[in-house]
């Protein structure tokens, strides 16, 4: 008996107290992956990565808006999200009190505003997107004139693009390098 | 060329099952307050048996759900809650239904982790039904794959009236001007991604990309102290040795940019 009770003063108290106490967890412990729909641009990476297509972009052309969603029930904490985000919007947590009663609380949305082509007018990305883009790239340019040509650039849609390429590389007039063979 | 399948084509989606009014209020009553022990018992619906391993670690003398008088029980004739895990493939859906139909009323039915909600990772295969909502009328989901022993608890706590909903659905809709600050912009762009791809190689996906930004904040830091130094300290508040050694790496890389750049 006496050895029984030392035994368990030794031990002392092995139950976590969590709910009566704040949970413990550790810092790589993989919660909700939190969103941040002001740092987002909508690029949609997060969506093709995701495993459990938890993540959805959806397009509505007529309302000129693209909502992302996430749905917490299929989502698989793997942090795919994390990766490959390009401005860190969206990063696991360590929270783990997600238990709902109503199934539609499992999902979060974001709407964004669609980027229209300057030159054709047709709806090919976000608002966010084409702003980010070009200033990314802008940040690269050597001249301001250069970082305003990527600006024009990046505001046009890909059919577009490949039509102006056709153009200019006409107007620049490239000599024929394989006749001379 | 043969018509595309999906898996729609293949399933037929179920009824919803009926319940009384009289069951209904009773359930209402067990779900606000339940004032006594439950007993749970586990239907696998064809998950990978992860969440099996965590609910049996809920048990374990370390979380300790009995301390709430949770009590896993082998027969479904003796539960008050019926606890579902995995995607309910074609196979497990009559089981499922038996053990749904076998369990005196008012019964809670919690659905556990990713593959109980919506069918998880495994949702678009073609023996899956996709979710335990799909056959039974589900009270609380608990996502997780598999939910921690912790999430668990509370799935249980908010099931039995004990703790409170935290998620709420939301929708944000974008604001006038809303424009996304460039990362590192002080960072050399091909810098930045020999960083990344550095920490990647080294430590795979998710870590790769923590440890690479760690170590940008590091260099971006607007302190009076020397790139050098403040590498060097970020180094040295890290105890994992793994991670130490990438820091390393990372800093080979920096170096043989830097001196590239200079010749
Ligand atoms: S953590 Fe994984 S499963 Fe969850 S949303 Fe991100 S990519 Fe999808
Ligand atoms: S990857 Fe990041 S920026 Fe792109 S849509 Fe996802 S959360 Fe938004
Ligand atoms: S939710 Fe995840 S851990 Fe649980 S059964 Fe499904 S795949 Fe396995």
């Amino acid at each position: 008996m006496f050895k029984l009770l030392k035994e368990i003063f030794r031990t002392g108290q092995a139950t976590a107290l969590y709910p009566f106490a704040p949970p413990q967890t550790i810092k790589d412990s993989r919660g909700k992956p939190e969103h941040d729909p002001v740092k987002c641009i909508a690029c949609a990476a997060c969506t093709g990565a995701c495993p459990a297509n938890a993540l959805s972009m959806k397009t509505d052309v007529a309302a000129g808006t693209r909502t992302w969603a996430i749905n917490y029930g299929q989502c698989v904490f793997c942090g795919r999200c994390q990766e490959v985000c390009p401005t860190n919007a969206i990063a696991l947590t360590t929270e783990f009190e997600l238990a709902v009663a109503r199934k539609d609380d499992l999902i979060t949305r974001a709407t964004f505003k669609l980027a229209y082509c300057r030159t054709c007018g047709a709806a090919f990305s976000t608002l966010k997107e084409v702003d980010y883009v070009a200033r990314l790239l802008g940040a690269l340019a050597e001249t301001p004139k250069e970082a305003e040509r990527i600006r024009a650039h990046a505001e046009i849609c890909p059919a577009c693009k490949r039509r102006l390429d056709v153009e200019e590389m006409a107007q620049a007039n490239p000599v024929r390098q394989m006749e001379c063979l | 060329m043969n018509a595309p399948i999906f898996r729609d084509d293949l399933t037929i989606k179920p009824q919803g099952l009926s319940m009384s009014n009289e069951v209904a209020a009773l359930k209402g009553r067990l779900l606000k307050s339940i004032g006594r022990s439950v007993y749970v018992y586990r239907v696998d619906c064809g998950g990978c048996n992860g969440c099996e391993i965590e609910i049996f670690a809920a048990i374990t003398p370390i979380f300790d759900a009995e301390r709430f008088g949770i009590k896993v029980v082998p027969s479904p004739r003796h539960a008050d809650i019926l606890l579902y895990t995995g995607a309910v493939t074609r196979a497990m859906r009559m089981p499922g239904l038996r053990a749904y139909e076998a369990a005196p009323e008012p019964k809670i039915v919690v659905s556990y982790g990713a593959c109980g909600n919506t069918g998880g990772i495994f949702h678009d295969l073609y023996c899956v039904w996709g979710g335990t909502d799909q056959i039974v009328p589900v009270d609380v989901y608990i996502p997780g794959c598999p939910p921690s022993p912790q999430a668990t608890i509370y799935g249980f706590a908010m099931a039995l009236g004990l703790l409170d909903q935290k998620l709420k659905e939301t929708h944000h809709v974008e604001g006038e001007g809303e424009s996304v600050p460039l990362i590192h912009p002080e960072i050399p762009y091909a810098l930045r991604v020999a960083v990344e791809r550095r920490a990647r190689e080294m430590a795979g996906y998710l870590h790769g990309k923590v440890i690479a930004e760690a170590f940008l904040a590091a260099l971006a830091a607007p302190e009076p102290a020397s790139v050098e130094a403040r590498l060097a300290a970020l180094t040295a508040q890290e105890s994992d040795p793994r991670v130490v050694e990438i820091y390393g790496q990372l800093r080979a890389v920096l170096r043989a940019m830097v001196v590239e750049q200079a010749s």
